[in-house]
């Protein structure tokens, strides 16, 4: 008869495989390499990443690379061309342009990051819940949805930037207001596109598998199906960082953004137009920044689109 | 159909209650009073003028009578009177309206004019240079800022060629001649920028009709290839791209503002503008709300198109 009971001693040579911070940083480097691999697919996508990380390392070097103060004027260098000393040249007040251009990009980056981050963190559990739950939730939700759909969002910014002055208040409390405008203008889009995709996958097998295993119904929506929902939500938040980019650009150029000395893509366009017969280039540096940065984040977008689209069908 | 045309029309009324009390309550939110604005420089200290003067304003009721008093006198017609001009705001306001609609139709013209011929070459002809142009082209358009691009526009053709002038308005009802070329300018600004956005909408939309089987159907048929495409697919694709511009005019409507400022245009997104700089407060009252609504009622309107146009939405 075979034994049908280990002894302990005989159990000691089973070796467990117990997770380590060494396995998460492997998991973590494997994914990195797969993400890579998958960018090769799309020459567009290619461009925008490097684009993208163009970006990114000007914005951490800034520090090192902008050489001027850029809110400091100095006026024995009024508007001058471009020349060694100034790479960009100098404005009305004898700021360095260059420098102007890497701490204003800074800040309207962060700032349009941090307003798509609102709008994701808001709008991805709201139409994940209202999609998964279904019945009178969901009508509720989309109800509300819709309503602020229509709701014309920069209004509600240019109420709250009106306050903002008349208040006297800091110039961080402008950034924080059109982080929220600009953020709550992106939730119900993304909640909307979330609450599609998580009716999909509601019907699927595995759902009804993991019911069948008793997870709770709080952990299947958020922890199984969310992680397949994610794709179009990527693509969409990568444009919104785009558009929310020119927004700002829009509203900073109508001298509605912060308040003059900050450095700020927007406000140079508008200080430049007095001057632009005799220093055209001023002009162009700074929209140049601006349609560089939306074009690295629709290109990336475009391009994720593209990867991520046709694999699902193949799945 | 119906039915579904009331369900939205009672969709708005919760939209513009929100957006009435927001308007409303926004100017409560700043120091300070009516009364301190009409004291002008040296404010009114004394209180029994002060009680006097807000008895006469009624801003000594409480706030929700105060807010009916306004929306009946909104809804009424009767918007205020602007602080920095003294005048009734409803007439200046209506006045601007025109140059602001002549300018979205313009530039929304332009853009159709130039996206859909575009985007169905691309989708017709892909892979080719044509499409490879089309898309690059497009895709910068919708990367560059519309103020930058008018900037660029004034600083090529107006001062370095002098070719066109840069600002000022003339009605195209009173010189038709004088206003097109003031118009050119600010209208392809706007419009060139629209048409990216409408000629990778066309393309797409165009794309997936032309691998639809109707149109194996009637190329098997030996219907010239021409009249394949003109006739039959690019009324089915032209369905989406008549929304989507719907939806940008309404845009336009609500916000011209950066291209009107650069070209001194007057229209009613530079109105609201000026007096957000200048703080004249009623005329923001007036100005967020009646382009609220514009906006919100011609996304309605463009929906119901949708519906109209394309059946199979409706029946659904």
């Amino acid at each position: 008869m075979a034994k049908t009971v280990l002894l302990p001693d005989e159990l000691v040579d089973v070796e467990v495989h117990v997770p380590t911070l060494t396995l998460y940083v492997q998991r973590f480097w494997d994914g990195l390499h797969n993400a890579a691999r998958e960018l090769y697919k799309s020459k567009t996508a290619l461009i925008g990443a490097l684009m993208l990380l163009v970006l990114l390392l000007l914005c951490l070097l800034t520090p090192y690379i902008a050489r001027y103060d850029p809110i400091k004027q100095n006026y024995r260098e009024l508007l001058q061309t471009p020349s060694a000393k100034h790479y960009f040249g100098t404005d009305r007040y004898g700021r360095d342009i260059w420098s102007r251009i890497l701490w204003g990009g800074r800040r309207l980056l962060l700032i349009s990051v941090l307003a798509v981050l609102v709008g994701l963190l808001v709008g991805i559990p709201l139409g994940t819940l209202s999609g998964y739950y279904g019945r009178w939730i969901d009508a509720f939700t989309m109800r509300v949805v819709d309503a602020w759909l229509a709701f014309p969002g920069i209004l509600v910014y240019l109420l709250l930037a009106t306050l903002v002055r008349e208040w006297k208040l800091a110039g961080v409390w402008n950034d924080l207001a059109l982080i929220f405008a600009l953020g709550a203008n992106q939730i119900p889009r993304l909640a909307r596109l979330v609450r599609g995709t998580v009716l999909a996958e509601k019907e699927k097998e595995y759902v009804e598998a993991c019911r069948a295993i008793g997870e709770s119904s709080l952990y299947i929506p958020l922890r199984e199906i969310l992680p397949n929902c994610v794709s179009p939500v990527i693509v969409q938040a990568t444009v919104s960082l785009g558009s929310t980019l020119l927004v700002i650009a829009a509203l900073s150029f109508l001298g509605l953004g912060s308040p003059p000395p900050t450095p700020d893509w927007g406000s140079d366009l508008n200080l430049s137009r007095d001057h632009m017969e005799s220093r055209p280039l001023i002009a162009i540096f700074p929209g140049l920044a601006i349609s560089y940065a939306v074009l690295a984040f629709n290109l990336f977008g475009d391009g994720l689109r593209d990867i991520l689209d046709p694999r699902m069908t193949d799945r | 159909m119906l039915a579904y045309t009331i369900n939205r029309i009672l969709y708005l009324i919760p939209v513009l209650f929100i957006l009435t009390v927001v308007v409303f309550s926004f100017v409560h939110f700043l120091p300070g009073d009516v009364i301190d604005v009409l004291g002008g420089q040296e404010g009114v200290f004394d209180p029994a003028v002060r009680q006097a003067l807000q008895q006469e304003y009624g801003l000594d009721k409480p706030l929700y009578v105060q807010y009916l008093v306004w929306l009946n006198r909104v809804l009424h017609g009767n918007f205020g009177t602007s602080l920095v001009t003294r005048r009734p705001i409803a007439i200046e306001f209506f006045q601007r309206i025109p140059a602001t609609v002549y300018l979205a139709l313009v530039s929304t013209a332009i853009s159709l004019m130039i996206a859909v011929p575009l985007g169905t070459m691309a989708a017709v002809k892909r892979h080719t240079v044509v499409d490879y142009a089309a898309q690059v082209l497009s895709l910068v358009g919708i990367s560059i800022p519309e103020f930058w691009f008018a900037l660029l526009c004034v600083l090529f053709f107006a001062l370095y060629l002098g070719w066109l002038p840069s600002s000022e308005y003339y009605s195209p009802l009173d010189h038709f001649g004088l206003s097109l070329k003031h118009m050119i300018l600010p209208a392809a600004a706007l419009g060139i920028r629209q048409a990216a956005i409408t000629t990778r909408l066309t393309r797409s939309t165009m794309l997936d009709e032309v691998q639809k089987e109707y149109v194996d159907t009637a190329r098997s048929l030996g219907l010239p290839e021409r009249r394949v495409i003109y006739r039959y697919t690019l009324r089915n694709a032209m369905i989406p791209t008549i929304t989507i511009s719907g939806l940008q005019l309404a845009q336009l409507l609500g916000g011209t503002v950066v291209v009107e400022t650069i070209f001194a245009w007057p229209g009613v997104g530079r109105t609201l503008f000026e007096a957000i700089i200048s703080r004249d407060f009623p005329v923001i009252q007036a100005g967020v709300l009646i382009l609220g609504i514009a906006v919100v009622v011609m996304n309605l309107l463009v929906d119901l198109l949708y519906r109209v146009l394309n059946p199979r939405v409706r029946l659904a």
